[in-house]
This record gives C-alpha cells, sequence and structure tokens, in this order.
C-alpha cells in the first residue's frame, strides 16, 4: 500500500526487484541441495518488506519458479521512470556469511542525437549512479557481515548491462553452507542493508525532468 | 509321414540352436570390439584436439607471471612467477601459458579454471583481439556465481596480459560459440579489455588465424545486433 508520501514524492520511488534464475535453471547449487534460485526468491519476500517499510513501491521480475530471461528482466526496469534495479544472488564461493555488491565496469556509451541508448549498453550512462547505491549499500553490508569487502565491486553482470536504472548485483556466500539456516539468519540483514541503502541513495538520484536529459 | 516329418524339423532346430551357441559369443565380442574402436577413436579426437601446446625447452625461459586465486578469499586473484620456456609468437606463446594456466597451481584450492577444461583454440586478430575458444567443461563445470566466474575470467585476462604484450581484447568462446553467461553470470557476449596499450602490429600473428579477417570477425561480431532502450528519462519498452 502506497502512503501519500510516496504518491507526490518526485524521483525515485519504484525498486526493481530481480530474483535471479529460475525455472530450470537453479543457479548455483549446495552439496546440501540448496538451490540459489530458490534462496533468492526468500529473500526477495524479505527485502520488498524491507523496502515497502522505507516508502518504496517494489515490482519484482518473478513471483514463482519462472525464469524470465535477462532482456525481459531488464524490461521491466527500463518500463518505469525513476527506478533502481536490485539483483539477488547467492554465491558458490567466498566466506560464507558474507555479502558483496557488484557494478556493471564502465560501458562506452552508445546514446544517439535522438536520446536513444542501444539496449546492449543500456548501462552505461547510469554506471557512476549505480556505483554511488552499490556503495550505499556495500557498506551496511560491510557493517553487518563480518569479512565483507567496504566498497563495492565491478563485474560484467550480464544482468545489469541491458538495464537503463541504476542496479547493482547483491551476492551472498553461499550455498556450500552445511545448514541452510545459516543463510536464512543473514536474509533480514541483507534485506534492511538494501533498504536503508537505497533510502540513502535516494536524494542524490535526481530524475531528469525533460526529456533528452542524461541522468 | 507326420512323424518323420517332425524328426526331420527337431534335426533342424537342434542345428539352429548349435550353430547360434557358437556364433552368437563371436557376434557379441565383435559388436564390443567395434565399440571399443569407436570410443578410442572419439577420445583420440577428442585428445588430439585438446591437446596442449607443447613447451619447448629450446625456447628462451622467461619469468612467466599467471594469475590464479589470492588464497585472500575476497574474489582477487594474484601473481604466481613460474619459469617458463615461452615462444615469441603471441598465439603459440598465449597457448603456453592458457595452458599452463589451466592445468592449475601447486594447491589446488587456488584454481580459477575447472581441471577439466581445455583450450580447444586460439587465434590473436591483427587488431590486437584475442579469441580463446575453450572446451564447455569451462561453463558446466565452474563454480557458478559472479565472484567465481569474474575471477576465471580475470586469471585469463591477467595472464595474457603479464605475458602476450600483442593482446588488447579477449573473447571468449565455449566450444566454438558465442554463449551469453559463462555459468548464468558473467558477461561473455562482449570483449574484455586486456591492456590498452598492446604492442598491436599491423598482423599481429599469421601463425593459425583463420584465413582472412572476414572470417575471424564473424566468429567473434564487433558489437552484439543493437536493440535499443530508451533514455533514462523516458520510459522504455523492449523491443
Amino acid at each position: 500500500m502506497q502512503t501519500s508520501d510516496t504518491l507526490t514524492r518526485p524521483g525515485l520511488n519504484v525498486v526493481v526487484l530481480d530474483p535471479a534464475h529460475g525455472g530450470t535453471d537453479l543457479g548455483a547449487r549446495g552439496t546440501g541441495g540448496i538451490h540459489e534460485s530458490d534462496i533468492v526468491l526468500e529473500f526477495a519476500a524479505q527485502v520488498r518488506t524491507a523496502l515497502e517499510a522505507q516508502g518504496f513501491q517494489v515490482v519484482q521480475t518473478r513471483q514463482g519458479n519462472a525464469n524470465p530471461s535477462f532482456d525481459d528482466r531488464s524490461a521491466m526496469a527500463n518500463a518505469q521512470r525513476g527506478a533502481i534495479f536490485v539483483t539477488l544472488h547467492i554465491a558458490s564461493t567466498g566466506t560464507p556469511g558474507t555479502a558483496r555488491v557488484y557494478v556493471m565496469n564502465d560501458l562506452p556509451s552508445g546514446a544517439d542525437a535522438t536520446g536513444l541508448i542501444p539496449w546492449d549498453r543500456a548501462q552505461a550512462p547510469f554506471v557512476s549512479l549505480s556505483r554511488k547505491l552499490a556503495d550505499q549499500v556495500q557498506v551496511l553490508l560491510a557493517q553487518r557481515f563480518k569479512g565483507s569487502p567496504a566498497t563495492a565491486q565491478t563485474s560484467s553482470v550480464r544482468q545489469l548491462r541491458t538495464t537503463a536504472a541504476p542496479a547493482i548485483a547483491v551476492e551472498i556466500s553461499s550455498v556450500t553452507v552445511e545448514d541452510r539456516g545459516q543463510l536464512d539468519h543473514m536474509a533480514p540483514g541483507v534485506a534492511d542493508a538494501i533498504a536503508r541503502g537505497a533510502a540513502a541513495f535516494r536524494p542524490t538520484y535526481v530524475v531528469p525532468a525533460n526529456p533528452g536529459e542524461r541522468p | 509321414m507326420m512323424l518323420r516329418w517332425r524328426w526331420w524339423f527337431l534335426g533342424a532346430l537342434f542345428f539352429a540352436v548349435v550353430i547360434a551357441a557358437i556364433y552368437l559369443p563371436i557376434l557379441r565380442r565383435n559388436i564390443k570390439q567395434a565399440a571399443k574402436l569407436q570410443q578410442r577413436s572419439e577420445e583420440q579426437a577428442r585428445r588430439e584436439l585438446t591437446q596442449p601446446t607443447v613447451i619447448n625447452p629450446s625456447d628462451p625461459k622467461v619469468k612467466a607471471k599467471l594469475f590464479w586465486a589470492s588464497g585472500a578469499d575476497d574474489g582477487t586473484v594474484s601473481a604466481v612467477v613460474v619459469d617458463l620456456p615461452l615462444a615469441n609468437d603471441p598465439v603459440l606463446r598465449s597457448k603456453q601459458v592458457l595452458n599452463t594456466l589451466l592445468a592449475g597451481p601447486v594447491d589446488m584450492e587456488l584454481r580459477t579454471l575447472p581441471p577439466d577444461a581445455a583450450l580447444l583454440a586460439f587465434y590473436l586478430l591483427p587488431d590486437g583481439t584475442a579469441i580463446a575458444d575453450f572446451s564447455e567443461a569451462l561453463a558446466t563445470s565452474i563454480p557458478s556465481g559472479i565472484e567465481s566466474e569474474q575471477m576465471a575470467v580475470d586469471s585469463i585476462a591477467k595472464t595474457l596480459e603479464s605475458n602476450v604484450p600483442q593482446v588488447r581484447r579477449l573473447k571468449i568462446l565455449i566450444h566454438g560459440q558465442e554463449v551469453e553467461t559463462l555459468a548464468g553470470h558473467l558477461d561473455l557476449s562482449q570483449t574484455f579489455l586486456v591492456n590498452a596499450n598492446a604492442a598491436v602490429g599491423p598482423r599481429a600473428s599469421n601463425l593459425e588465424a583463420p584465413a582472412s579477417t572476414t572470417e575471424a570477425q564473424q566468429l567473434t561480431p564487433v558489437a552484439a545486433p543493437v536493440k535499443l532502450a530508451a533514455s533514462p528519462d523516458k520510459p522504455a519498452s523492449k523491443p
């Protein structure tokens, strides 16, 4: 339910939340039968609640065991005005109990005179904004999960490249835990960090008022 | 009359059973041998295809830098200096360092690439774009995840950067095909920058390169087919 505050506030109001994988794509698989695609869906439910508590409207790229394509997921974000995009992952590696945030490497911008940018480089104009959002979230994750890096990292994550919005990937370590409860235990902290990071990022993201303006 | 016909029939049946008893084991043995031969030839073909480039001891020994996991569990790779006789030709040299990288470090925990992955082919285009074609195991046996996939690519790219100055960019193919991601996360549809200041000559190498530039470019399109997204200020719909 939206508050009157979220309805009237200009700028960033929407978070597109992407539980990665799904369907026949199980993602990372642990020896104990843990599947990345299942866990991220459960994480997403908690992240969604935390974001809504911060006044965001949340759009989820999948609700159940579906597997939309990379482009379909990006399209959900690209269809919004003034949204941010967060894709959730569970790693196969890394120190269990840590979390890392990734942003796309710098991409050559391909915008033309019409203001349209190539779909395959849609993230290009947003890389610096994505970096700001990623650092906000990473700092909060590092405070809560010892051993996590202090700053966000860059990577050529496929899902981020075609997203025309500030976009980050959050990866939790890992599916190799013996007890799934260890991962479940992390969910509230991850949700809180993402929601508070997005809220801290909100004032810095000014959605362009006129068509043709860059972020 | 009927009784005689029955004896003839039983005799013929007995004869058929005896023949079958002798012939069937021979037939089974022949089938097994044929299957073995076929399997061996397939294995041989695969081994020949993926046979590591032989390191020639007469080549000058250099201190090659190979990048494996740093061991800090932070997703970084670090250099290990190994004395290797390396060829001067950039393609041969690239194959030599990548095969050594695939063979893995002394401490197997620091591996960045799956042990069953193999380098199938390596090309270097005149513009400095290297095309490394790996076996399917690189995609199927690597631990899935952003960190692990990034480390795999970092180890390949940094090893090439440190040892083959002619390589400017890297394109990774899996079993001769362009794939969207390595194992569900890392984007392989684009090239990776290896060394912006690469020593690119008019023709970096003519060894094992495709017959023409046009043919090579078909293997690695310069850019993926372009679709359009709207600019940040107006909503976009997927084309």
